[in-house]
């Protein structure tokens, strides 16, 4: 997978955090992983088609999703209902669309499909023989997940 | 409250439009979030939809004709960034109209309406700013 598709969801994240939640994340050591798995409570899936065709999913602890609705709203929020649920599918499905017009640069034109949110259990996807990256991403209020597959 | 005062973009009718849209909105989220049963609040629900379906529409024109008064170069982007919103708006409406208010899809609604009027607010109108400052903030 090449490197421009890391980085440009890596800026995307990190501008639309900025904006939303007056937070920078830092990026931890990429991981090469085998299937699209999570262990933490919240997962935007979205599915990506076009020039490059895979799944983005991020993955959040439960109490910095909580943290991040309150930062936004104003209210104190103390379970992942559909309203945080909602406003967290519509954070991933923003850093996703600004990261393909990140890569339109690169001459690769791709949609995102509506986003798939999970809240609890995350049944794993296999990838088959390919392999997806992971980019932990470490905040003052949590660390996040964004599992990358992408193909040409 | 939502409202931040780096979210003005320095022209006065847009800021006092978009500050009554960020208080309309978090009355509202306070409103289906709060304790109240259901049925109580759905009075105040239905009043918010119609106010954000008419407040939008006036805020997006006045916006779009101040974006052009100023021959704003990103106006189309702008325009098709309103479109999707009032489309979203739309859709919402017609699920209330042929479902009813049911309490899941207005959660559902609020968080997405609150998450996407940060985000074009603190981020694409503040470009009108910007490029406004550019021309010595002369128009």
């Amino acid at each position: 997978m090449k490197s421009e598709y890391v980085n440009s969801i890596y800026k995307a994240a990190k501008h639309v955090f900025q904006l939303l939640v007056d937070i920078e994340p830092q990026r931890g050591d990429l991981k090469v992983v085998e299937d699209f798995a999570s262990n933490k409570d919240a997962n935007v899936e979205l599915g990506v088609k076009g020039d490059l065709k895979g799944k983005i999913l991020f993955s959040f602890p439960k109490n910095m999703t909580l943290e991040m609705v309150k930062i936004m709203s104003g209210m104190e929020m103390d379970k992942i209902d559909n309203f945080a649920s909602s406003a967290l599918g519509e954070i991933a499905n923003i850093i996703g669309g600004n990261a393909l017009s990140l890569l339109a640069q690169y001459n690769y034109s791709c949609d995102i499909e509506p986003p798939q949110i999970f809240v609890g259990d995350y049944k794993s996807i296999s990838v088959g023989n390919e392999k997806a990256l992971l980019l932990p991403l470490l905040t003052p209020i949590g660390e996040f997940d964004i599992t990358i597959f992408l193909k040409e | 409250m939502m409202w931040k005062s780096k979210y003005k973009i320095g022209v006065d009718l847009i800021d006092q439009q978009h500050e009554e849209l960020f208080r309309r909105v978090s009355n509202f989220t306070q409103t289906i979030r709060n304790e109240e049963n259901w049925e109580a609040k759905l009075d105040k629900v239905k009043e918010t939809m119609v106010f954000m379906k008419d407040y939008v529409i006036t805020h997006f024109d006045e916006e779009e004709a101040y974006q052009a008064k100023i021959d704003y170069p990103d106006i189309e982007k702008h325009k098709e960034a309103h479109a999707q919103f009032k489309e979203a708006v739309n859709e919402y409406v017609k699920i209330f109209e042929e479902e009813g208010f049911n309490e899941h899809k207005i959660q559902e609604f609020g968080g997405k309406l609150m998450t996407w009027l940060i985000m074009h607010v603190g981020n694409m109108d503040q470009k009108i700013g910007e490029y406004m400052k550019s021309k010595g903030g002369q128009v």
